[in-house]
């Protein structure tokens, strides 16, 4: 199903792909080009994609990481409403839908080595690490630099050189 | 093609190739090191590229992936570039311009490959080692690596090259040490070929082998030096042992030439060796007719390399130079020497001894010819046969033209032309000369030769004898005369004539000599022979008559056995028949007639069952004869028989004449009457038989005096003759008619008509004599012999007893039958009688009766009884009662009579059937109260 999906997106390149099969893709993808402290209480649990608030993606997050590892570490999707729920999670999509307001769901999450994506507006201008927008019809990142130092998560400078980078510090919140 | 230069092209080809493989073998290596480093270089480049794509394709950002992949615009080789996402699907390409439609084919095993002028390899694009995320494919163009390549090669080309030529100048100059010497030692052996000059050395050169070949060469010729020399001295030896044998000696060639010829040869053909050497031989000394035998067996030994003649001894003529033909005896044999073959030929004039064996196989020809007639002679017992055979053999086999042989007879002075032989005969009538015909002794010439001595005369002509004289005009030449003789007296000469004048060799004259006298002991054996054989024929007739004797003498036995049983079914009939007619009373006339009729027929059964065991048996002397006039019987015969040859043949539509002829005054003979009859009705009814289209039967009687010899004790005797014109018989049957069961009448004849004849004739001492061929009729003569006088034959006719008293009877008989026939009669006649029915009851009640007060007056008993039989009843009566009389009854009746063996006790015999009148008699007769004593 992915495959055809793919397939049929590659020869159109329209926007008229789901968005969120495409973006499940993108998160799996993140996966490869980033790494994350190692840590030995992760060294061999499992790599835990997670997404908070109302599921977006329903199928297509699961079989985009079907069979997937990272350094022979399988994928597992969890889902959580609330914030406090998060335990331990390598990927977290924050859903528009998500009942806190983004700065204190971020502030919850700070220090914890969580790579944070959201296609919510500005949302790496406001602390998140990597943001999803749409620019003729394509889907492009926007990235934050700093907030992935603070999280201790290092981005290859190949994602990087696709990305446009947010430099402009957040106003600290604390 | 000179040594010098094939060592050259052996020098620059083997150096040639190896520069070539060097030039090849390091252009190959440069082209493949060239390549793989390009392949490397390229690798590194795409996989630098690739990895570079990775982020691009991971996350689908088409411009930053042509923007790394514009980054091979350094390298101007790299021609073109493509990315294929995970699927294969297009993703983007440098440079832009190459679309989806022009690009390359995605390698489908990731591989480089080579094609045309670009080198293609594909490059997975992966991150951190995980699933490959698509592929790079790169086109290199290979076109300044491989002028680069070429002009590496063009360098390596002019070194070669180079090389090439110093390797030509370097064998120019090495090769002439090893080709030089050679061509000298060429030149010696070339100069001692062509002149056959064993002296010349070659030169020796070097110390190598080639020094060693040239003094092996020198030691050579010096070796072959040595032997030619040993080789001329031998063949001078083969020539002159060759010249010196006594058989000519011939070689040639399988092509027939001669290759060899001797000193024997030349005398013996006339032709010199330097003319016939080089010669065919098929026309030298082979004669016209041998010539394609000859060729053909060349041919076959050409052919298979067979030739059955070889190594034999064979005998043929040969041809001399003056066209004269010899005898001659050859062997050939064929020499074999490596590839060739010759043949070597023996021949040797056997013309001397051609002669001598010709002597000896005309001597040997006439010893068999000898030999042939003498046997041919011992198989033949008659003159003529032996004189024809002898003829003959001289005729085909000595040879001669004229035989004959002249038969010399004491008396007469003259000779008789005997025999003649068959083309003897022919030539005969030239000069009047036949079988049987008469010479006169004397003018003849042949005086000398009937004294014994053998004649021979070499030439007829000057002869001035009649007999040479006539053979001579038939143009016969030269005559010889053998005499035959018999215990040194001439009966006879061999005349032998040949056309040829002086044609008998001494040999021949021999020859005839002692054939003659082979002839003459022949003849002699021949006379003893024919007496031996009329000897023995004598013999065997007399054999015949004592076989035919005893022949007739066993049927005698039978016939006495199936008499007697006869005459014992016939005497109740007798008795019966006998007793009615005299007893019966009211007997009406027809009865007693047809009575009658059956006593006469009884009558005569019993006579014809009497005659029929005597007949074989020789007259003696109580046979009852009479004086019988034949011509009565004779024509008491043409009455009985008329029936025979009258009637019954007119039925059948052919007539028989009687022809009688009877003698007056016939002598009356001594016979019994019906015997004599019977055999004459036989004889009348064979000559019937005989006659089964008619013809004539004559029947004569007459008086004829006895045969001169004969030790008949009487004068004349009285023939009675049947003759008939009928089929007659031949010699075997007439031989064999008197034969009892011989007949040639099939089933209508018994075979024993002629037999009984015989019997009459040997019973009454007459001679039986029969003459017949076939188709010529038959006639039968019996000769009676006529008694000088005798007494008229008293015939005693037993008077009948008319008294009778009644006597007490016992009769003893084992057939109840018979028991009853005579008690009936018998107390028909007022006697008492008892009867026993078989000899032990018959001794008991004889016993009884004696022992009571009413003993047996007479007593009738059977001879053959079972246990007890009339003898040993006859005994017992006997020793009873000597007084009482025994009368024995029998079958066998008149054979006892015969033979005088009338059992002692019995006081008289009678034969059954009895005749009631001889039964009252005997019995009257022997109860007669003993007045006599």
């Amino acid at each position: 199903m992915m495959m055809t999906a793919a397939g049929w997106w590659a020869t159109s390149a329209s926007a008229a792909a789901p968005e969120y099969q495409l973006k499940a893709v993108f998160l799996f993808q993140f996966s490869q080009f980033v790494e994350w402290p190692v840590t030995t209480s992760v060294q061999n649990a499992p790599f835990s994609l997670c997404v908070l608030g109302e599921d977006p993606f329903k199928k297509y997050l699961d079989q985009a990481v079907e069979g997937e590892a990272v350094d022979g570490r399988p994928f597992a999707v969890k889902r959580y409403q609330r914030v406090e729920e998060v335990e331990d999670c390598q990927i977290l999509f924050i859903a528009s839908s998500a009942t806190l307001p983004l700065e204190s769901t971020l502030a919850e999450l700070r220090d914890r080595s969580i790579l944070t994506v959201a296609d919510s507006p500005a949302f790496a201008d406001r602390g998140g690490v990597i943001e999803f927008v749409t620019v003729d019809n394509r889907l492009r990142l926007r990235i934050n630099p700093q907030a992935a130092e603070a999280a201790g998560l290092t981005i290859s400078s190949k994602l990087l050189s696709l990305a446009s980078l947010v430099t402009r510090h957040p106003e600290p919140s604390q | 093609m000179t040594l010098q230069r094939q060592l050259m092209r052996a020098a620059l080809l083997t150096s040639g190739l190896a520069l070539l493989l060097t030039l090849v073998g390091f252009v190959t290596a440069q082209l493949i090191t060239l390549r793989e480093s390009t392949v490397t270089h390229l690798a590194s480049l795409g996989n630098v590229i690739a990895a570079n794509s990775s982020a691009a394709l991971a996350f689908h950002d088409t411009e930053a992936a042509r923007e790394i992949l514009g980054a091979l615009r350094a390298d101007p080789s790299v021609v073109a570039a493509e990315l294929f996402d995970q699927e294969g699907n297009y993703f983007a390409a440098y440079p832009i311009s190459i679309s989806p439609q022009n690009s390359q084919q995605m390698p489908v095993d990731g591989g480089h490959r080579f094609e045309g002028r670009y080198l293609i390899d594909a490059y997975p694009v992966v991150q951190n080692g995980a699933r490959p995320l698509g592929t790079l494919v790169l086109t290199f163009d290979m076109a300044p690596v491989y002028q680069q390549l070429l002009g590496l090669g063009a360098v390596a080309a002019l070194v070669a090259v180079i090389a090439l030529f110093g390797a030509y100048l370097l064998s120019r100059a090495l090769q002439r040490q090893i080709s030089e010497p050679i061509a000298a030692l060429v030149a010696t052996a070339s100069a001692v070929s062509d002149r056959s000059d064993y002296s010349v050395r070659a030169a020796r050169v070097s110390n190598d082998e080639l020094g060693r070949l040239t003094d092996t060469f020198n030691k050579m010729l010096t070796r072959i030096e040595e032997q030619r020399g040993a080789l001329l001295d031998s063949e001078g030896r083969v020539r002159a042992v060759l010249d010196s044998a006594l058989s000519a000696v011939v070689v040639i060639d399988t092509s027939g030439r001669i290759l060899d010829w001797n000193q024997r040869a030349e005398s013996m053909f006339g032709w010199q060796r330097e003319e016939a050497v080089g010669l065919n031989l098929v026309t030298t000394i082979i004669p016209e007719r041998y010539r394609s035998d000859h060729l053909s067996g060349m041919q076959g030994f050409n052919d298979s390399g067979a030739m059955p003649i070889l190594n034999q001894l064979i005998e043929l003529s040969a041809l001399r130079r003056d066209g004269t033909e010899f005898p001659v005896e050859l062997s050939i044999s064929a020499i074999t020497t490596g590839s060739t073959t010759t043949f070597c030929g023996f021949v040797t004039d056997i013309t001397e001894r051609r002669q001598a064996q010709r002597r000896i196989e005309s001597q040997l020809n006439r010893m068999n010819l000898h030999n042939r007639i003498t046997r041919a002679i011992g198989d033949r017992q008659d003159l003529p046969s032996i004189f024809r055979v002898v003829l003959k053999n001289l005729e085909d086999n000595m040879p001669i033209d004229f035989g004959c042989v002249l038969l010399y007879d004491n008396a007469g002075e003259t000779l008789t032309v005997g025999n003649m032989g068959a083309s003897s005969a022919l030539l005969a009538r030239q000069f009047d000369l036949v079988e049987s015909m008469q010479i006169p002794l004397e003018p003849s010439g042949l005086v000398r030769s009937v004294r014994g001595e053998l004649l021979y005369e070499p030439d007829l002509h000057d002869s001035s004898f009649a007999f040479p004289r006539r053979l001579s005009a038939a143009g016969l030449g030269s005559l010889v005369v053998a005499p035959l003789l018999v215990e040194s007296r001439v009966f006879g000469v061999v005349v032998a004539a040949r056309r040829t004048v002086a044609g008998f060799s001494s040999g021949d004259c021999e020859f005839l000599r002692q054939l003659s006298e082979h002839v003459g002991l022949a003849s002699h054996q021949a006379h003893l022979h024919s007496a031996l054989q009329l000897a023995y024929d004598e013999l065997r007739q007399t054999q015949k008559t004592v076989m035919q004797q005893e022949r007739l003498r066993a049927l005698g036995q039978m016939a006495s056995g199936v008499a007697h049983d006869i005459n014992n079914a016939i005497s109740p009939i007798a008795l019966y028949t006998e007793s009615l007619l005299e007893r019966e009373p009211g007997l009406s006339d027809r009865g007693r007639r047809h009575l009658t009729t059956i006593q006469q027929a009884i009558e005569d059964v019993a006579q014809t069952v009497g005659r029929m065991r005597e007949f074989y048996r020789p007259r003696e002397a109580q046979f009852e004869q009479a004086r019988v006039d034949l011509n009565r019987v004779v024509q008491q015969v043409i009455e009985l028989t008329r029936v025979r040859w009258s009637d019954v043949v007119q039925e059948r539509g052919i007539v028989i004449t009687p022809q009688i002829e009877l003698a007056a005054a016939l002598p009356t003979i001594m016979g019994v009457e019906s015997e004599i009859r019977d055999a004459l009705t036989n004889l009348v009814f064979n000559a019937v038989d005989a006659m089964p289209d008619g013809g004539m039967l004559s029947i004569c009687t007459c008086v004829s005096p006895s045969p001169a010899g004969s030790d008949s004790p009487v004068d004349e005797q009285v023939v009675l003759e049947v003759r008939d014109t009928g089929v007659g018989m031949d010699e075997d049957t007439r031989r064999r008619c008197m034969e009892p069961f011989f007949t040639t009448k099939g089933e209508r004849g018994s075979g024993l008509g002629l037999a009984m004849v015989y019997g009459m004739v040997r019973r009454h001492t007459a001679e039986l004599d029969i003459e017949s061929a076939p188709r010529q009729g038959t006639v039968v003569r019996v000769k009676f012999a006529v008694p000088a006088s005798g007494p008229e034959s008293a015939v005693r006719l037993p008077t009948e007893t008319t008294t009778r008293r009644p006597l007490r009877l016992l009769i003893v008989d084992d057939d109840p039958v018979i028991i009853d026939a005579l008690r009936e009669i018998l107390e028909g006649d007022g006697h008492a009688v008892t009867a026993a029915d078989g000899g032990r009851k018959g001794i008991e009640l004889f016993a009884a009766a004696q022992a009571g007060h009413e003993p047996f007056a007479a007593v009738v008993t059977d001879l053959g009884m079972p246990y007890v039989d009339g003898r040993q009843v006859a005994a017992e009566v006997k020793a009873l009662s000597a007084a009482t009389p025994v009368l024995l009854l029998t079958g066998w009746g008149q054979r006892l009579l015969d033979d005088r063996d009338i059992p002692p006790c019995v006081d008289r015999v009678l034969k059954k059937p009895p005749r009631l009148r001889e039964l009252r008699t005997a019995l009257a007769e022997l109860t007669l109260p003993p007045r006599v004593q």
